[in-house]
């Protein structure tokens, strides 16, 4: 399947530019991306880039061992404002980093908790969500 | 146990090739997309919106918001007439969400999609089906009726019993979404006059970019050209090394430099009409390098959620030649969802109102117990 998909995506790159030329990716995409909030009971508190990552990559060690905290994940974008972080996974590692979110419930013995917003195989996905459109 | 290295299931479909191809389905795609919630548009070397650009993306149709709609009030025999029977309404409920509420749209072909709860299906007493949003439970049902079909005329049978179930039955009330083509205003005069509503117009944003890196098109694969497209859009930074602790994540090579790009997008109710304007002003457009279109679906609406239909990615290395990729925004679960329909059989979706299929009633043939003989214990 994978030989399948690696023919398909290099009969896509040398095809002539006039020629329709269609591809059907099914399964195929190597990442997940999340956009995550996190929510702490005293909210003056604040985490940089780097501690956000720490603490996600404590909480992957707690659940699923050394082998979790060895989960390759990146921390694309984050605000301090908002704690609103970008995630990409390895789309074999989203079950176990999505778990680890979930259960994370305290930072520095306070109560926390990640509300995961959006999550998909594309990030272009990520940048609108409809559910935010506000009128007045 | 589960295994934790499985995600769900995707599906990427890319299309190339000239507009002039026969095969070409840009503009029919573009024309299934009933509810457009975002268009975005990257143009390289670009400090400034060029003044056509500018005026087409400020001169999108604007829309209506209409609160607290009783949904019985879209049946009005003058709004039929002057609306629905004679051009394109495009409606949709607002801040509803597909999976927690009951959402309403109507679309351009006249057609009334109600996506309900058990609860509210049930009490409606009006014909539907279930939802293919989610198979395993059956928990939501779609109610669709054409309501240009001569059975739904004004004083006819169904007209008259979805009507009193709207009315007294089941009194949905919600915020609603209303945009019409080619009348605009004047034609949803009859339902906005006995309503309180205000118009809007859609929301156009540009955003200037330096020293941008853009990949080569046709050495990329589709993945990697569209995480690249989305860390644009989002801000993200492509210029990380592979040692960095935070993020790996860099610009696909081969790849060129550009000084200056511009970034712009429309947010609101976007009508595909307009879409296609846009798309046709960036054809005419002259450039050298490549001009990127993506528009975003809204995602709880009951028709993105049961057709398979997605919004696409454009791109394009001169005015003739555009890249389309379908995709999806906010809504990959119903993409996802009705593709694995088709690997379904008929019997596993349940439909209370069909009688059982004939399998279902088939006697089942239990295996002859034949009588112990004195030869077959010997053998």
């Amino acid at each position: 399947c994978a030989a399948m998909m690696q023919g398909q995506t290099s009969d896509w790159k040398i095809a002539g530019p006039c020629t329709f030329h269609r591809v059907v990716l099914k399964n195929a995409s190597p990442h997940h991306y999340m956009k995550v909030h996190l929510e702490l009971e005293d909210n003056s508190n604040r985490l940089s880039a780097v501690e956000l990552k720490h603490f996600i990559i404590a909480g992957l060690k707690n659940l699923h061992g050394e082998v979790g905290a060895a989960l390759n994940f990146d921390v694309l974008k984050y605000d301090e404002g908002s704690l609103t972080a970008l995630l990409r996974v390895h789309s074999s590692g989203l079950v176990k980093l999505w778990s680890s979110l979930t259960l994370l419930g305290s930072y520095q013995n306070q109560s926390c908790a990640f509300r995961v917003l959006q999550v998909s195989p594309f990030l272009l996905a990520l940048t609108g969500n409809s559910r935010e459109l506000q009128l007045h | 146990m589960q295994d934790l290295s499985r995600c769900p299931r995707n599906l990427l479909v890319c299309e190339r090739s000239s507009f002039q191809n026969e095969k070409n389905r840009v503009s029919a795609q573009v024309e299934q997309m009933h509810f457009n919630y975002k268009v975005s548009l990257l143009l390289p070397d670009c400090s400034s919106a060029p003044s056509h650009l500018d005026e087409t993306l400020k001169s999108f149709n604007s829309f209506y918001l209409i609160k607290k709609l009783p949904i019985y009030k879209l049946l009005n025999e003058n709004f039929l007439r002057s609306a629905i029977y004679n051009g394109s309404v495009y409606g949709l409920s607002h801040q509803t969400r597909i999976d927690e509420d009951n959402c309403v749209s109507l679309m351009p072909n006249g057609i009334l999609t109600l996506s309900l709860d058990k609860d509210s299906f049930e009490l409606l007493g009006f014909e539907g089906k279930p939802s293919r949003f989610n198979h395993r439970r059956c928990s939501r049902f779609v109610v669709t009726v054409n309501l240009t079909d001569s059975c739904m005329a004004p004083g006819r049978r169904n007209y008259l019993r979805l009507l009193e179930g709207l009315k007294s039955r089941l009194p949905l009330q919600t915020d609603f979404l209303l945009s019409h083509h080619p009348g605009g205003g004047a034609s949803l005069h009859p339902l906005l006059s006995c309503c309180d509503w205000s118009e809007h117009q859609p929301e156009v944003k540009f955003r200037s970019l330096t020293n941008v890196s853009f990949p080569v098109p046709e050495s990329c694969d589709p993945h990697s050209f569209l995480q690249w497209l989305g860390a644009v859009e989002s801000g993200v930074s492509g210029e990380n090394s592979s040692n960095s602790f935070l993020s790996s994540l860099i610009c696909p090579e081969p790849k060129t430099q550009t000084n200056c790009a511009l970034s712009a997008c429309v947010s609101g109710m976007l009508l595909p009409q307009d879409i296609q304007r846009l798309i046709g002003q960036l054809r005419s457009a002259d450039g050298t390098h490549s001009k990127h279109v993506g528009v975003g679906l809204v995602c709880d609406s009951p028709v993105s959620q049961e057709s398979p239909g997605a919004g696409p990615v454009l791109g394009g290395a001169d005015s003739s030649r555009f890249r389309g990729q379908p995709r999806v925004l906010g809504r990959e679960r119903a993409w996802i969802s009705s593709r694995r329909r088709e690997l379904l059989q008929p019997a596993d979706v349940p439909r209370p109102h069909l009688p059982p299929s004939l399998g279902c009633r088939r006697t089942r043939c239990l295996p002859t117990v034949m009588p112990l003989t004195h030869q077959n214990q010997e053998n």
